[in-house]
């Protein structure tokens, strides 16, 4: 029994031409024995998020420092597709980087890249499994600078800056700007996590934007009649409830 | 034991120090007057006594102390061709002679009677001044010499980040099978970048030298980058035999590339001024600075290294600026124009 498998689809982020014409290169020297087919290329992470929303790609081989959007948030995005592809990152020299992957056994490929190298990695990925997105969150000291919004099989950039708050409604999390609204799949315990410095949580399914409060008010509770505190935000009309437990940051922020 | 000979070649500092080096010439004059101050409230009878021994001191210490200074300015490339001793000794007797001609030529003129006894003080303590002043020189270059050794073996580190030499040579690999002439021309200008980086480098080098590598240098930045690498080259007035540290431009044209040029998808412009103004010369690099950047700090290691580098070879007459604001970065260098190498 023979059993065909479908060449496997390669995508290339790097920044440096160059740096996408050497591993052209070596793709057609694998080629030989592997069946591998090129499916496109991006000269930076933002350019790839837009190509791989529309070209389904295996393997992506990706450089982490790029100007846009580097390659560790680039791979946080990618996970969140129903097929992530599978990552391998390049780089010349990072020490910071290197360190990590060794430590997590995420593979990686040292520029300059040599071909056996390539090669083995290339055969590893049918069968890899992709890196948790918690992982590459301890790779970077940064969180991610955008939220990934799948609408209709579009990828849409939200900038974290432009989010008023994010609040937690069943299975998905609002993601609110001034204009939009948003929804995306994540958990509101690891966004708090990850952007502890722009925001603050108000209340149990609720973060709000520390920068964006305009004020606090006192509403009646729909149910009960009782007063309690609210949060007025920059651009909104719609006031967020603060709850009990929470009530002190109405004392240090207002 | 006895302690073994430098096997360093190029000894950037002598024990002795440079008579022609201005921060030099106000230490020593500094320091003479506070051992002259010392002397005086020691030999004072009374606080008020102490400004009249000062003036007495000073009538044969001023006129010895300058006149020392212009003659080893003059006997400076002299000195430094001679064994450290000997160039101590030919110190302590041009200090002691002078001061016993003027001490008697000055008595003679005024018409107050020498004493033997007091040509032998004088000797004393010019010979004391001397020796106490060289040893403060030769203390403090021992000091700063193993601080420079190994500021020195890190600047060789940092100077070149292999951030640069690993990419270039994925980039020369990237193009050696469809322009194998344009691979040859980068690994020969990377193979002078390394030369001249890994050399045991020289005090100074002609300005010429320090332009062409920097064009070496930014023609192989522009294999990797392409035209996101844009320079702007202002040369003004420029005596290309000035000399300059070697390695001075290079380090910041590195940072600029990547600090600048690198986090911008478009890229952007690099701009070099080069002038010479009177008898100073002064190179502004300046680049834009990305707003969100990605490459978070680096630059430290290399610019305290130039700044370092500056100060120990020319003291007080270099000067160096950084002026970092939210959308550029330049760095300013201002150092004396030279041409002839200081022995």
């Amino acid at each position: 029994m023979t059993v065909v498998e479908l060449p496997l689809a390669v995508f290339i982020v790097d920044d440096e031409l160059h740096a996408r014409n050497r591993i052209k290169d070596l793709l057609i020297d694998c080629a030989e024995q592997l069946p591998l087919v090129l499916v496109g290329e991006a000269a930076h992470g933002r350019e790839a998020l837009a190509k791989l929303s529309e070209i389904a790609a295996d393997v992506v081989l990706m450089d982490i420092r790029m100007p846009e959007m580097d390659g560790i948030e680039l791979a946080q995005h990618l996970n969140k597709f129903h097929k992530p592809p599978v990552i391998i990152f390049t780089t010349a020299y990072d020490r910071y980087a290197i360190n990590a992957f060794e430590q997590r056994a995420i593979d990686y490929l040292l520029k300059p890249i040599r071909l056996g190298r390539l090669f083995e990695a290339l055969t590893r990925a049918r069968a890899a499994v992709p890196i948790r997105n918690e992982v590459l969150q301890e790779l970077t000291p940064e969180p991610r600078k955008n939220l990934a919004i799948h609408e209709r099989g579009k990828i849409i950039l939200v900038p974290i800056e432009q989010v008023l708050y994010l609040r937690a409604e069943l299975k998905y999390i609002t993601v609110r700007t001034v204009e939009h609204e948003y929804l995306i799949e994540e958990s509101l315990i690891a966004l708090e996590k990850e952007f502890a410095a722009r925001f603050i949580r108000i209340h149990r399914n609720c973060l709000v934007a520390k920068n964006e409060i305009e004020g606090f008010e006192k509403i009646a509770e729909t149910d009960s009649n009782e007063m309690h505190w609210a949060a007025k935000l920059k651009g909104l009309t719609e006031l967020l409830p603060i709850s009990r437990r929470q009530q002190f940051i109405v004392k240090e922020i207002g | 034991m006895p302690r073994p000979r430098s096997i360093n070649q190029n000894i950037i500092f002598q024990p002795l120090p440079n008579f022609r080096n201005l921060g030099v010439v106000l230490r020593l004059i500094l320091w003479v007057n506070g051992l002259a101050l010392l002397l005086a409230v020691f030999h004072a009878q009374s606080w008020l006594d102490i400004a009249a021994q000062m003036l007495n001191i000073s009538t044969v210490l001023q006129p010895v102390l300058l006149g020392s200074l212009a003659l080893l300015h003059w006997q400076q490339p002299q000195l430094q061709r001679l064994p450290y001793w000997l160039a101590r000794l030919g110190v302590v007797l041009v200090v002691s002679m002078l001061a016993v001609l003027i001490a008697n030529l000055g008595g003679y003129w005024l018409n107050i009677d020498q004493a033997d006894f007091f040509n032998a003080q004088l000797i004393i303590i010019s010979v004391t001044f001397t020796e106490l002043v060289l040893g403060y020189f030769r203390l403090r270059e021992r000091a700063l010499s193993p601080a420079f050794s190994a500021a020195r073996l890190q600047a060789l580190q940092a100077r070149i980040r292999p951030h640069f030499l690993f990419n270039t040579l994925n980039a020369v690999l990237g193009i050696v099978r469809t322009q194998p002439k344009r691979a040859e021309q980068a690994l020969e200008d990377l193979a002078d970048l390394f030369r001249m980086a890994m050399a045991d480098a020289p005090e100074l080098v002609p300005l010429s030298h320090e332009l062409a590598l920097a064009r070496q240098y930014l023609d192989l930045e522009t294999l990797r980058l392409g035209d996101r690498l844009r320079v702007k080259w202002q040369l003004e007035n420029l005596p290309t035999d000035a000399l300059i540290p070697p390695l001075i431009l290079q380090p910041l044209l590195e940072n600029a590339v990547y600090h600048g040029i690198e986090p911008m998808a478009d890229g952007a412009e690099i701009s070099i001024k080069i002038a010479r103004i009177g008898k100073e010369i002064h190179l502004d690099v300046y680049n834009p600075r990305p707003q969100k950047t990605t490459h978070l700090g680096g630059n430290k290691i290399a610019l305290a290294n130039i700044r370092e580098r500056l100060a120990l070879q020319f003291d007080l007459e270099a000067d160096y600026k950084v002026t970092a604001r939210d959308d550029d970065y330049r760095v300013h260098i201002m150092i004396p124009y030279r041409r002839e190498k200081l022995p």
